[in-house]
């Protein structure tokens, strides 16, 4: 049972780690620009090449970009009715959910407030799915490039269409095809047809109909450019997404590898490794905790729905309209029910992946800014699920491609001006003075994340807009919608599938009641947490470039020690704490406290 | 910015062409190929060739001589996956594994041990006693108002049945609406709890079920009755029984027969929860093929045997089997079930 349950996350972690440090080599050779490529490709590299930008040209450029991959997604889920490889004549997606999903995947958070396999068209899939996979991962890996070439000074930080070019074409792409080719050996299927019919065994046979489609090309980038948005509604807990153990194996470790990469690709282009290895093990510290939290409390323990609480409890509430000031709740004794849980709690878990597979593949998926999920969070156990939520809260154990190394940058600024003003020196980074200016940019980042998750929930919470829209009782249904909020928020794209947000399709006659307010706020949630975060640190990173380096003196903080480990560790658990631990005792640790189950 | 927008033209034009056209092309093409089973959805075909199902997508199974996959919320409907959401803390979840687990459960030890429950179940509910006071049904229906309403959604005939009630008693209703000015015209689902609360007082030890009649002319009738045994007794009220009777020796069922997966559509059960279901499917099909059961239990046991497998060879999973593989092969070897 120890083997079973330790030897996936661990080989994991493990094996990520060893593949990471030779292939960021690789990483930064591609970004420093010192390829040599066959002549139809740089011909394709000159035509995009509109010459060296400085930061606010290669940030408008991007924000540019990603204004047209909006657009275009817009056009693309709108046309669906007439585009080709739509043999059941799907109709478009309710409006309020193609201005959500255009930016959901646009932001790469692939929050889906609607079901694959139901509402979107082969056709659909390809050109919107597949394209804002790639080029909306590639964005936020090209920020982090604009940012390191800023950090050395540089006064012109890259062309971002370069960029661009070299993170779709000569690594995502290569890498997904390889993958890809596992994934289908593994049994994803490829065919652009959409159903495959057959009667089942059983006599007399229903017909079943089981939609099937380009799922081999979309599983591997959705991974690899920690996307997550599933082919079909239950993502990669679907057999045709995830079909074995070994392709459960490889889409974690796909979604983990570029994340990983990219804090050593930081580290080589700056030619401080040390320093990067440092944030890397901060990180994989944090990821290593969010892991065992979700094992311990999911797969080690079971399912508190079906175990039984032998102790009546009473307890005297204060309240007004009650006589003599007090009211008297009695929660009663629960008997157990005849349930072998020695496999830990199943419900909305599969089978065919191992036994810590789901709960590893929950704490990974938000550490990494993926959201793609292999079973269903709703259903974890309640404190286990606090484990998915603290990775979206902090948002930078590795991160999304690219912005979640751009968010520990922020903590590390932040953690380095908190250190210098308890010694009473002037703080420095990279040998550059952090100035007024520089922080508040950084807290201008690092805030905008608990406001877009706490006020839109609070906001929900107070209305018929949220409290409509839970599907669960008491704590877990606010557990819902603040996981909603930090899923937008970290641009994650996970969620707690009970909650109604999902419209369908534009012509159907029973929407969740609430879908059009969740797909507003969850959408402008989105726009605002992924853009700020990436524009603001650009800045701050040419404002703190632009200054003079100054040598290493005594009084320095040395950045790639111990001590800088700690004291990072020390205030993302802090800030974060600081932010989220009311919520999470609200949400998630009142339900663990029961009583369980909660009301009829 | 003119610039920026003619190369951001530019850009999305070559990102769309390499990767949703090239890329995706070459795949299929390796897909087709290569892997072409599992490129077009791992298609098994029966013994008359036409296609039974995907090897990766559960089926429903019901008949006896079937082993049966794990409880969908998705219905196994291969076109929309789904989980069933349902947190820890929902009684729903409790009530779903409870009313599956009423009339299947049974001693573990004791005078009873391998006696099923489900006797002792009805019995006590005849009693019509829980926790010592009167009156389950009505007890059921006070803690658990939103499963009563879902009694009555459940079916047209259920709502029927409480309308035939309300004209009845019209007096009963008066008062509802009384207390309830917002539902001057309550419907049967909005009168579910206190239907539930006077069918107790009138019917002790009795809950309304669905009971066939054949008459004399041979023609079959279904109707709403109070009845005080079946599987409704059995399934609803085996979490009160349990309740009452904490301390009862049962014997536990694997989890994963009760849980449901995370798409719905998992085609795996464990070795272990097969194993359970072997002394029913050996006993349908020696039945059947009229042979003797040892033989074909031990025959069917070896093929569990043969075709489980673990994730990574065990090292990160118990033993599974896939059931439409094995219960495929079952039909091969002994034709169709009677």
């Amino acid at each position: 049972m120890f083997l079973n349950t330790w030897f996936l996350p661990f080989a994991l972690l493990a094996v990520t780690t060893l593949i990471a440090f030779p292939l960021s080599r690789y990483l930064a050779w591609i970004m420093e620009g010192k390829y040599r490529v066959p002549r139809f490709l740089s011909w394709f590299e000159k035509k995009l090449d509109s010459g060296p930008q400085n930061w606010k040209q290669y940030t408008a450029a991007l924000l540019i970009f990603c204004t047209l991959l909006f657009a275009f997604g817009f056009l693309v889920l709108v046309l669906q009715p007439w585009m080709p490889l739509n043999p059941d004549g799907k109709w478009m997606l309710a409006p309020s959910t193609i201005f959500h999903s255009a930016i959901s995947f646009m932001t790469n958070t692939n929050l889906q407030h609607y079901s694959g396999d139901q509402h979107l068209s082969n056709f659909s899939q390809i050109f919107f799915i597949l394209s804002n996979m790639f080029l909306s991962a590639a964005v936020g890996f090209c920020a982090l490039t604009a940012i390191i070439r800023a950090f050395r000074g540089e006064k012109f930080v890259g062309n971002f269409f370069v960029d661009m070019w070299r993170v779709v074409v000569y690594m995502f792409v290569p890498a997904s095809f390889l993958i890809g080719i596992i994934f289908l050996q593994q049994g994803v299927p490829m065919t652009f047809e959409s159903f495959a019919h057959v009667s089942t065994l059983e006599s007399p046979a229903t017909q079943q109909t089981i939609v099937v489609g380009p799922v081999a090309a979309v599983e591997p980038i959705k991974m690899l450019g920690t996307n997550g948005g599933g082919f079909f509604g239950m993502n990669s807990a679907h057999p045709f997404e995830n079909p074995t153990a070994l392709s459960n194996f490889f889409n974690t470790m796909a979604m983990m590898l570029f994340p990983f990469m990219l804090v050593l690709m930081y580290g080589r282009m700056l030619g401080r490794l040390r320093h990067a290895v440092v944030v890397f093990i901060v990180m994989i510290l944090l990821m290593a905790g969010t892991i065992v939290w979700s094992i311990y409390f999911d797969t080690l323990k079971p399912n508190p729905g079906f175990t039984g609480d032998p102790v009546a409890r009473t307890y005297d509430v204060p309240s007004a309209s009650a006589p003599g000031g007090k009211r008297t709740v009695t929660v009663p004794a629960v008997a157990g029910l005849p349930v072998d849980q020695h496999l830990g709690n199943l419900e909305g878990k599969e089978m065919r992946f191992g036994t810590s597979a789901g709960a590893t593949y929950a704490a990974v998926t938000v550490d990494v800014t993926c959201g793609a999920v292999n079973s269903e969070h709703d259903s974890l156990n309640p404190i286990a699920a606090i484990s998915p939520m603290v990775g979206m809260w902090l948002n930078c154990v590795f991160g999304g491609k690219g912005v979640g190394m751009i968010n520990m940058l922020l903590y590390v600024i932040i953690g380095i001006f908190v250190a210098g003003m308890m010694v009473g020196r002037t703080p420095e980074y990279l040998g550059r003075k952090i100035g007024a200016r520089e922080v508040k940019l950084a807290l201008l980042a690092l805030l905008i994340h608990p406001i877009m998750i706490l006020g839109p929930t609070g906001l929900f919470a107070a209305t018929d807009w949220g409290m409509k829209a839970v599907s669960n009782p008491g704590p877990h249904g606010f557990s819902q919608m603040v996981y909603q909020f930090s899923s937008a928020s970290a641009n994650n794209g996970s969620a707690f599938d009970g909650l109604g947000v999902t419209y369908g399709l534009a012509n159907n006659p029973s929407p969740a009641p609430e879908a059009i307010p969740w797909d507003i706020a969850a959408g402008l949630v989105m726009l605002f947490s992924r853009f700020l975060p990436i524009v603001a640190p650009i800045a701050m990173a040419a404002y703190l470039g632009a200054k003079k380096s100054a040598p290493f003196g005594l009084g320095t903080l040395r950045d790639d020690g111990a001590t800088f480990g700690l004291l990072l560790l020390g205030t993302i658990l802090i800030i974060g704490a600081l932010l989220f631990l009311p919520i999470a005792a609200l949400g998630p640790l009142a339900e663990h406290l029961g009583p369980i189950p909660f009301g009829g | 910015m003119k610039k920026s927008i003619s190369k951001s033209l530019l850009l999305l034009l070559f990102g769309v062409l390499i990767t949703c056209v090239v890329y995706p092309l070459a795949l299929w093409a390796v897909g087709q190929a290569v892997f072409p089973f599992q490129a077009n959805g791992s298609i098994v075909k029966g013994q008359d060739g036409t296609p039974v199902g995907s090897l990766l997508i559960a089926q429903p199974f019901t008949k006896d001589e079937y082993f049966q996959p794990r409880p969908s919320a998705a219905a196994y409907n291969g076109s929309a996956s789904s989980s069933s959401a349902l947190a820890a803390s929902n009684y729903a979840l409790r009530n779903r594994v409870a009313t599956t687990l009423g009339p299947i459960v049974k001693y573990n030890s004791g005078a009873k041990a391998g006696q099923p429950v489900a006797p002792d179940v009805e019995s006590w509910f005849q009693q019509d006693r829980f926790q010592g006071a009167p009156s389950i049904v009505l007890q059921w229906a006070d803690a658990h108002n939103s499963l009563a309403q879902a009694w009555v959604a459940a079916d047209s005939t259920h709502a029927g049945y409480v309308n035939d009630w309300t004209k009845s008693h019209a007096s009963v209703v008066a008062q509802f609406v009384k207390a309830n000015p917002g539902t001057p015209q309550p419907q049967p689902s909005d009168l579910a709890v206190v239907f539930f609360e006077t069918f107790s007082k009138e019917n002790p030890g009795k809950f309304p079920s669905a009971v066939t009649h054949t008459d004399s002319a041979g023609k079959s009738m279904t109707a709403i009755e109070p009845v005080g045994a079946g599987t409704d007794i059995q399934s609803t009220f085996f979490d009160m029984w349990r309740t009452d009777h904490a301390d009862a020796p049962l014997q536990d069922l694997p989890g994963d027969m009760l849980t449901t997966s995370g798409s719905g559509l998992d085609p795996h059960i464990t070795l272990q929860n097969a194993e359970y279901q072997l002394d029913r499917v050996a006993a349908k099909w020696a039945a059947d093929t009229k042979r003797d059961a040892p033989g074909i239990r031990a025959e069917i046991e070896k093929l569990l045997q043969d075709k489980s497998f673990a994730p990574f060879n065990g090292l990160a999973g118990e033993k599974l089997i896939n059931v439409l593989e094995v219960n495929l092969e079952l039909r091969n070897r002994y034709g169709a079930p009677s």
